[in-house]
């Protein structure tokens, strides 16, 4: 195996445990509502724009993070009162999330750059910096795409853990199965979908600074690629599968990162799509996608 | 003490409940009756707080509950098997089970709960890690009496239970209602298409016709008739 092709795996591994982070985050908010906050992107950039800038005033840069990660989770809640709730509860199931979302996460990024600038700005080091590396079986390895990689999964395993041996974590799958059943069970479905938003808005914010910290540097543009990639990757894996969302978003990354070391690096992101068609088109149901059990 | 007054439910244009009134007591079984699209379980709905309550009022135990969300009213103590068996599919007996114990008044450790829902009806036990969807129909509402009682709760609802169900099932799931509604105390309302069923096990009976009261009283009363025809006369 040559240096080339280990990095450019290694780089797709580590960006790709990211987009499973966005997927998740995405797949969160499906189960609750059946709706995906497309501002998620605005709010990547946002939470890692916010670091930089936290940090610039002399703050620790954990502290930074941890700041713009509160900051993005009550964004979050606001997005579910004030963009999604009003859509859903409007007559004829209406569609209009999919707009307010997206309009709502433009705002954000027009604030941002009226605020910061719409310069790229550098992203501080949070752990280690771009030259260190460790060897392993002879190949130089990046300790940020580790890092990244590590916390990345840390937070997936988390979450699965959560969603699998929690009571609220059976209370979100029994939402997204019968909602209404769950409301006359005594499940608070309205706090369960706020705290969905609120934690899918989390999930975006640490995949925004993990992103930041192997590119870095941030503008106010970016994050929206980026939440494409991530949707890609949930419905390659099968739209409200975690372990589909991990598969998907490792494919995404890996792909993406091959195409973009040997092909061109502008053919990046494009393979994505084509990999989005071509699933849709042979597996529309993902590679994960659960057939129903039922009996009449 | 369950009481409505004067509950009216729309679903826009249509009415499904007029003006209804009932007080159902502790301790003995209420039956709602009368036919598909009487206003059954939009009677249930509106005590559940699913329904659309355009006047009146639900009150449970003189507190006026009309504008509480469903899991608050859940949280009181209200439990409804809702029509068309209701379950999370999905999900596993245990699980059904455990979720519907988290989220209600947990008397008892949840190991108790279930080892008295395995002790009345073994069979969910045997079957208690198969996905609720692939019980069979009577086991299904075994699983969902088992999923409100497990709540201890103080005002249940059920709906149809007998729906679609064979004799001998039928027969089972009733011994469990009356059992449980005679040892529990609380108020039991069981709405139901088959008058003669519910009636027997009921002290108190109301029919419905187009979402308003034709006729009430006593269930012995409405069983047997003052002329034997009016329970008859009143589905017509």
């Amino acid at each position: 195996m040559d240096d080339f092709f280990f990095s450019l795996l290694l780089a797709g591994i580590s960006v790709g445990a990211v987009y499973a982070l966005i997927a998740l985050g995405l797949n969160l908010t499906f189960w609750t509502t059946k709706t995906l906050n497309f501002g998620q992107g605005s709010l990547m950039m946002l939470c890692a724009m916010l670091t930089v800038f936290i940090s610039s005033q002399g703050v620790a840069i954990t502290l930074a993070v941890v700041g713009s990660l509160a900051v993005v989770a009550a964004l979050g809640m606001f997005i579910e009162r004030w963009t999604v709730r009003p859509s859903l509860q409007s007559s004829g199931g209406s569609m209009g999330w999919v707009v307010s979302t997206l309009g709502f996460g433009i705002f954000l990024q027009g604030m941002a750059a009226k605020c910061f600038g719409s310069q790229a700005v550098a992203f501080p080091d949070v752990v280690f910096n771009a030259q260190d590396f460790v060897t392993l079986f002879g190949q130089y390895i990046s300790l940020q795409y580790l890092v990244v990689l590590a916390v990345a999964v840390a937070l997936i395993l988390a979450f699965e853990l959560f969603i699998r041996r929690t009571v609220w974590g059976q209370a979100v799958h029994a939402v997204s199965l019968d909602p209404e059943l769950a409301l006359v069970q005594g499940i608070p479905v309205r706090r369960l979908i706020l705290g969905s938003f609120m934690l899918s808005s989390i999930l975006a914010g640490v995949a925004g600074v993990l992103i930041a910290q192997i590119g870095g540097t941030v503008d106010p543009a970016f994050g929206f690629d980026l939440v494409l990639l991530g949707f890609v990757a949930a419905v390659l894996g099968g739209m409200g599968s975690s372990l589909g969302a991990l598969a998907g978003g490792l494919l995404v990354g890996v792909i993406s990162k091959l195409v973009g070391g040997y092909v061109s690096t502008a053919a990046e992101h494009g393979i994505a799509f084509a990999l989005l068609m071509l699933a849709l088109a042979v597996r529309p149901q993902g590679l994960f996608g659960r057939p129903e059990v039922s009996k009449a | 003490m369950l009481e409505l007054r004067d509950l009216s439910v729309h679903y826009g244009a249509v009415r499904a409940l007029e003006g209804v009134s009932l007080q159902a007591a502790p301790g003995g079984i209420t039956a709602i009756l009368g036919a598909n699209g009487a206003g059954k379980s939009s009677l249930m709905r509106a005590v559940s707080g699913i329904a659309p309550v355009v006047a009146g009022q639900v009150l449970l135990d003189g507190q006026d509950i009309t504008a509480l969300p469903p899991p608050a009213r859940a949280r009181l103590g209200v439990a409804h098997a809702m029509e068309g068996r209701r379950l999370f599919r999905q999900l596993t007996v245990e699980d059904n089970l455990r979720l519907a114990w988290s989220f209600g008044a947990r008397r008892e450790k949840l190991a108790a709960s279930l080892a008295e829902v395995y002790a009345r009806f073994p069979i969910l036990e045997t079957k208690a890690r198969t996905a609720a969807g692939l019980l069979s129909g009577g086991q299904q509402q075994m699983l969902i009496l088992s999923c409100t009682t497990i709540r201890n709760p103080r005002f249940l609802l059920l709906d149809e239970p007998s729906l679609g169900l064979a004799p001998i099932i039928v027969q089972q799931i009733y011994g469990f209602i009356t059992d449980y509604a005679a040892k529990s105390g609380i108020v039991v309302v069981i709405a139901e298409q088959m008058a003669a069923l519910a009636l027997k096990v009921s002290r108190q009976g109301m029919v419905l016709r187009r979402g308003r009261v034709v006729l009430a009283g006593a269930g012995e009363e409405l069983l047997r008739g003052r002329d034997g025809t009016t329970l008859a006369a009143s589905y017509l």
